[in-house]
């Protein structure tokens, strides 16, 4: 492969490596409406995920919410708005409250998505699809060298679902995600929901995908539900996660071990008992993968 | 070949343009272009109907559901987003509502959003550590001479909102579903309003027309001196020894600035 010809390639140790204590265990992604519930009771849930922007605040009741949580779950920052794959340059501003929460906070995991969401200096404030191009390619991969210098510490870096692709696209999304955790200094966070709903959109075989990511790439992976619009799947966070997405995880799972696994629900969030159950089945598809390793 | 600038600058363009249009970029796959780009073109509309909803809820709910997503949609294309942070989109909604046609009947709707905003601002600001003993007792060690020319600095926590009209009772009639349709007088006169965080959550108070206008002044910068005369103006009968324990014991004045 000469992807990477030409190209300035950070040292992949530029950064702190990525934490792996929550190998083998199962999160679930924390919402409103379950914090007060969370903080009455401590169920036990092994770790929690929050989107990093809706604790960008100063101040405030969320973020005391937040630090008061972190004392029983590990954390883990998952950024939608920073923009990775913009033609735009990096908003330091951002990338500074960033910062600010993880030395406030001291997560565990902290993730961004391979996409853009805004151009010219208009946002559009949703995860957009990037053309898998050369260009792009180098550009998101001095992007995450400058993410992770600027907060100190190595990145996960998730794929996308989408609903187009670029007519000028040169290199399969899966083979752009690889070399990007590869040639970058980050990991990776697999969303296994998001590769089937490509698979579906665009019409490729999942099951490449997952063969051609690095083995040791991978250090978190995300589960949501998705529903169908016409010939298409939208991945709208708002169901349980489908079969045919459960068995690609397991499928996932044999291939890159027990990795921490997120259950993600964004519209019309259900009961913590809901949520709790989809993670409790990761759970045991976590363990049994475990047992084999072992 | 596009640059990468060129082709999200197409992307955006695309996205920008009514469903159903044609991207003026090529796309791959055999499935209908038009389609793929609705499905983004419905998705950020919806998100930012969804964001705004969650920051404005007593404005949706006097709008009804369809007529307020139907301005946010307005609101979106003439005042874009300029944060990756959706949390600060929507600063401007209520000046924007002022403008609309849908929100002539309405003529309060523009402050009710404003303080929707400001209750929004409140929750997301420090968390000084304002303990107002301390700042009773450096006043107090202030020499006379220098009382005049003083600033007293509000804390983050805190926001002033005035109005024509009675938003606060409109306000709390509509801030929550009662489960039945909640309708206040919307006339009656107006408010002078300061929203603070306490420990205990929002407080949203109606404040004398003096204490209002002092309030205000020394949040502009204003020296204590021309903020008295900013509160006389508005109401002779101001009682500044009274004000001054007031929103100092409540945590609103955060701290004395001598000089």
């Amino acid at each position: 492969m000469s992807l990477a010809a030409g190209r300035t390639v950070r040292p992949a140790d530029s950064s702190p490596a990525v934490d792996r204590s929550l190998r083998g265990s199962a999160g679930i992604g924390l919402r409103s409406p379950h914090i007060r519930k969370l903080r009455a009771e401590r169920p036990p849930i092994r770790w929690l995920e929050v989107h990093s922007e809706n604790y960008f605040a100063d101040g405030g009741p969320a973020l005391a919410a937040l630090d008061d949580l972190r004392t029983d779950y590990p954390l883990s920052l998952h950024g939608v708005g920073m923009s990775l794959g913009s033609a735009d340059p990096l908003d330091r501003a951002h990338l500074a409250k960033l910062a600010r929460l993880a030395n406030r906070v001291e997560p565990t995991l902290v993730s961004e998505h391979l996409c853009w969401s805004g151009v010219g200096g208009r946002h559009y404030n949703d995860l957009l699809p990037l053309p898998y191009t050369e260009e792009a390619l180098a550009h998101v991969t001095t992007r995450v060298g400058e993410i992770q210098d600027a907060i100190g510490r190595e990145i996960l870096v998730e794929n996308v679902s989408s609903y187009l692709g670029f007519a000028e696209a040169t290199i399969p999304e899966w083979e752009f995600v690889a070399e990007l955790a590869r040639h970058s200094g980050c990991s990776l966070l697999l969303d296994v929901n998001n590769i089937y709903v490509n698979a579906v959109n665009h019409g490729f075989d999942a099951d490449r995908y997952l063969a051609a990511i690095p083995r040791d790439k991978v250090a978190e992976i995300h589960l949501a539900g998705f529903e169908a619009s016409g010939p298409f799947l939208i991945d709208t966070h708002g169901a349980p996660v489908a079969p045919d997405v459960w068995a690609l995880y397991t499928r996932a799972l044999a291939r890159f071990g027990p990795q921490p696994t997120l259950i993600e629900w964004d519209l019309d969030i259900p009961a913590f008992e809901v949520l709790a159950r989809e993670a409790a089945t990761a759970q045991s598809l976590l363990d049994a993968c475990h047992a084999v390793a072992r | 070949m596009p640059s990468l600038a060129e082709l999200q600058q197409r992307f955006a363009d695309a996205l920008c343009a009514p469903e159903g249009a044609m991207p003026e970029f090529g796309i791959a796959g055999d499935a209908p272009a038009a389609e793929r780009m609705d499905i983004y073109r419905r998705a950020i509309f919806a998100n930012y109907r969804k964001a705004l909803a969650a920051t404005y809820p007593a404005t949706q709910r006097i709008l009804g559901e369809s007529a307020f997503a139907e301005i946010v949609d307005a609101y979106v294309r003439a005042q874009p987003s300029l944060s990756g942070d959706l949390n600060d989109y929507g600063e401007t909604f209520g000046a924007f509502l002022g403008q609309h046609p849908a929100a002539a009947a309405l003529p309060y709707l523009p402050d009710v959003a404003r303080l929707e905003w400001a209750i929004d601002e409140v929750n997301r600001a420090a968390d000084d550590a304002i303990d107002p003993e301390r700042v009773l007792e450096a006043l107090a060690t202030v020499a006379p001479e220098r009382l005049p020319g003083l600033s007293l600095r509000l804390a983050a926590r805190c926001r002033l909102i005035a109005s024509a009209h009675p938003i606060l009772r409109i306000w709390q009639a509509n801030a929550s579903d009662f489960g039945e349709e909640s309708r206040a007088a919307t006339d009656g006169g107006g408010d002078a309003l300061a929203v603070r965080r306490d420990p205990d959550g929002i407080v949203v108070e109606r404040l004398p027309a003096g204490d209002f206008a002092w309030l205000a002044a020394l949040a502009d910068g204003a020296t204590l001196a021309r903020a008295i005369d900013a509160a006389g103006e508005a109401d002779p009968a101001f009682d500044l020894g009274r004000s001054l324990h007031a929103q100092i014991g409540n945590g609103t004045i955060a701290a004395i600035v001598d000089g």
